[in-house]
C-alpha cells in the first residue's frame, strides 16, 4: 500500500496530465491513472516505474478496461486531496479555447506513435523509457520525436492561419 | 563530418547523446552554419510544441458521459418517461372498459396494441427492478407509483429503463413484431407481461445480450455491438475488430401497430440486455436514448457514440479511427429492403463484410422459418 501511495505522490501528476492531453477529459483522465496505480499494485516489482506506469496508461487507453471500483474509490480519496492542494487553473476566455480547439486538432492529427512519444517526452521521460513504454528501438526516439514536434507545430500554425483568415473575412 | 539529422539534433538537445556523440554534434554545430539553423530551427519546434501541449491542460471534465458523476437526467428523459406513463394510465382505462374477456381470447391486432402498449409502459417502470409483479393485478400502481421509486432511484436504473422503453418502441422488425402479439396473447397476454420469456422477446435485445455474452471467444465472427434506433429503418453496429465498428441500414416501413407492439417484446428482457452491458458501457444506455429519442438526428452521429461505449476495447474513437468513412449499399433480394454499409475502412473490407453479414442474415432467416 505504501508503496503504491508513493508511486501515486511521484507520477499521478504527470500522469494524469499526459492522460488528459492525450485524452482531452480530465475525469477520464483520472479514471485510467487511477486504474494504472491499481495495477501496479499488482505487481510484485516494477523494473523501471516511469516507463511502466506510461506503458500500462498508454494500454489501459486502448483497453479501456475499468474495475476494482473499491480500490480506486481509495484513490480517488488521494486525489479530491491533491486536487485542493493544487491551484485551479484560471478561467478559460475565449481565446484560450480556441487555443485549445486548435491544439486539440493539431495534436489529434499526429499519428499515435509520435503523439505518444511527443506527450511522454513532455513529462519528462528520457529517450530510453519512451523506447521502453512504446516498444521502439531507442535510436529512433529522436527521429520520432523530431517528427512529432515539426508535424505538430506546422499543423497548428496552419489552423492559426486559416483562422486568421476567417477573422480578416469576416471582418472586411 | 555530415550534416546532422534531425533526428540527432533532436537527441542532442534533448540531452539524449553519450557525451562522446554530445562533444562531436556541438563541434560540428560551431562551425557548419547549415546545421547551426537546424538546431535554432529545432529549439523552436521543442519550445512551440510544449507551449502548444500546455494549452491541452485546460481540458474540460465529463465530456464522457460515463464519467459525469453529477449530472441530471436529461429534461427530454423525464418527458418520455411522463409520456410512457400517461399512455399506461390511459391504457388502462381502455382495456379495463374492454372487460376481461377480449384479453383473453386472441385478440385482433388493435387490441393487442393495445394490451401490450400496457405492457411496455410497465416494463418501463420497472426495467431496473427486474421482479417486475404481475401485469393484471394492478397497472395503476405499478405503472404510476411505482415508476417515481423504482424508475428513477438510480441515475443506471432510470437511464436502464427509460432507454430500454425507447428502444421497444422501435425495437424490432414486422415479422417478430406480429411474432410478439402472438406470443403475448397466448401466454395470456397481460398477465404474462413481465415473465414472458426471454424468446419470445426476438430479435434485437436477444442478439445484443448475445454478443456482449459472446465478447472476444470468437473474433472470427461479426458482432452485433448495437442497434441504435432510427424510425423507418433499422440499424445494426457491428464490431468487425476492436474498436472497428461497421453499421448496417436497413430501411423498413414503419407501422404504429408494430412500434407499439415490439415495445413489450423489448421491455422484458431489456433489463437483462441493460445489465449485461452495464458494467462495460455505462454510456451506452445514454448514448442509445438520445440515439432513439433523437431518431430524425444523423444515425452516424448515434452510431459512433454508442460504439464507444458498447465495444469496451474500442479506444477513444476520434483520436485513432481512420478519417473516412466508406458507404456500400445493396438491395436484399428477399425483403428487397435497401441495405447500406458503412465504416471506417476500405470498401473492399466493407464488401468482405457486406458478405459475411448476408451470410449471417441467411442463417438467421434459416432459423426463423425452418
Amino acid at each position: 500500500m505504501t508503496d503504491v501511495e508513493r508511486l501515486f505522490r511521484t507520477y499521478n501528476a504527470a500522469l494524469v496530465r499526459y492522460l488528459t492531453r492525450r485524452l482531452g477529459d480530465r475525469d477520464w483522465a483520472e479514471e485510467v491513472a487511477q486504474e494504472t496505480f491499481v495495477r501496479a499494485l499488482r505487481q510484485t516489482s516494477i523494473q523501471n516505474e516511469r516507463a511502466w506506469l506510461f506503458a500500462v496508461a498508454t494500454n489501459l487507453v486502448r483497453d479501456e478496461a475499468r474495475k476494482d471500483m473499491r480500490r480506486r474509490k481509495h484513490l480517488a480519496l488521494l486525489a479530491e486531496q491533491e486536487r485542493e492542494t493544487m491551484v485551479e487553473p484560471e478561467e478559460t476566455t475565449l481565446e484560450r479555447a480556441q487555443e485549445a480547439a486548435m491544439a486539440r486538432k493539431a495534436v489529434d492529427a499526429l499519428a499515435e506513435r509520435d503523439r505518444l512519444a511527443l506527450l511522454m517526452r513532455e513529462e519528462g521521460l528520457d529517450y530510453s523509457e519512451i523506447a521502453e513504454a512504446l516498444e521502439l528501438s531507442p535510436g529512433s526516439v529522436g527521429t520520432t520525436l523530431s517528427r512529432a514536434r515539426r508535424r505538430l507545430v506546422e499543423s497548428y500554425e496552419a489552423l492559426q492561419k486559416d483562422r486568421e483568415a476567417r477573422e480578416k473575412n469576416a471582418a472586411s | 563530418m555530415q550534416h546532422l539529422d534531425e533526428g540527432t539534433i533532436h537527441s542532442w538537445l534533448d540531452g539524449s547523446l553519450s557525451a562522446d556523440e554530445a562533444a562531436r554534434v556541438e563541434a560540428h554545430v560551431k562551425e557548419c552554419p547549415q546545421c547551426a539553423s537546424a538546431v535554432a530551427e529545432a529549439r523552436g519546434f521543442i519550445a512551440a510544441s510544449s507551449r502548444i501541449l500546455t494549452a491541452l491542460d485546460n481540458a474540460p471534465r465529463g465530456v464522457i458521459p460515463a464519467a459525469a458523476p453529477k449530472r441530471r437526467i436529461d429534461p427530454f428523459v423525464w418527458r418520455v418517461a411522463a409520456t410512457v406513463l400517461v399512455v399506461a394510465a390511459g391504457t388502462l382505462v381502455v382495456v379495463r372498459s374492454r372487460g376481461s374477456n377480449e384479453r383473453l381470447m386472441s385478440p385482433p391486432s388493435d387490441t393487442a396494441a393495445l394490451v401490450t402498449k400496457a405492457t411496455a409502459s410497465e416494463g418501463a417502470a420497472t426495467a431496473g427492478a427486474p421482479t417486475t409483479s404481475p401485469f393484471d393485478h394492478t397497472v395503476e400502481t405499478a405503472g404510476v407509483s411505482r415508476a417515481p421509486a423504482s424508475a428513477f432511484s438510480g441515475r443506471g436504473a432510470a437511464r436502464n429503463s427509460i432507454s430500454g422503453a425507447i428502444k421497444g418502441r422501435y425495437e424490432a422488425p414486422r415479422e417478430d413484431a406480429r411474432l410478439g402479439v402472438g406470443k403475448a396473447a397466448g401466454a395470456g397476454g397481460v398477465t404474462a407481461a413481465a415473465p414472458t420469456p426471454p424468446s419470445a422477446a426476438i430479435f434485437a435485445p436477444s442478439q445484443i445480450a448475445g454478443a456482449v455474452a459472446m465478447d472476444a471467444a470468437e473474433p472470427q465472427q461479426l458482432k452485433l455491438v448495437g442497434t441504435p434506433r432510427r424510425i423507418g429503418a433499422k440499424v445494426s453496429l457491428y464490431e468487425v475488430a476492436p474498436g472497428d465498428t461497421v453499421t448496417l441500414t436497413e430501411s423498413v416501413p414503419v407501422q404504429l401497430q408494430q412500434t407499439v407492439v415490439t415495445g413489450a417484446t423489448a421491455s422484458a428482457v431489456s433489463p437483462q440486455a441493460g445489465r449485461k452491458a452495464a458494467p462495460q458501457a455505462r454510456a451506452l444506455t445514454d448514448a442509445a436514448a438520445r440515439g432513439a429519442a433523437a431518431a430524425d438526428s444523423q444515425p452516424g452521429a448515434n452510431v459512433q457514440s454508442s460504439s464507444g461505449a458498447v465495444s469496451a476495447p474500442a479506444p477513444a474513437p476520434a483520436l485513432e479511427m481512420v478519417s473516412t468513412i466508406n458507404t456500400i449499399r445493396w438491395n436484399d433480394p428477399v425483403t428487397g429492403a435497401t441495405l447500406i454499409l458503412s465504416g471506417r475502412m476500405s470498401v473492399a473490407r466493407l464488401q468482405e463484410i457486406k458478405i459475411r453479414i448476408e451470410r449471417e442474415r441467411a442463417a438467421a432467416a434459416a432459423k426463423k422459418n425452418p
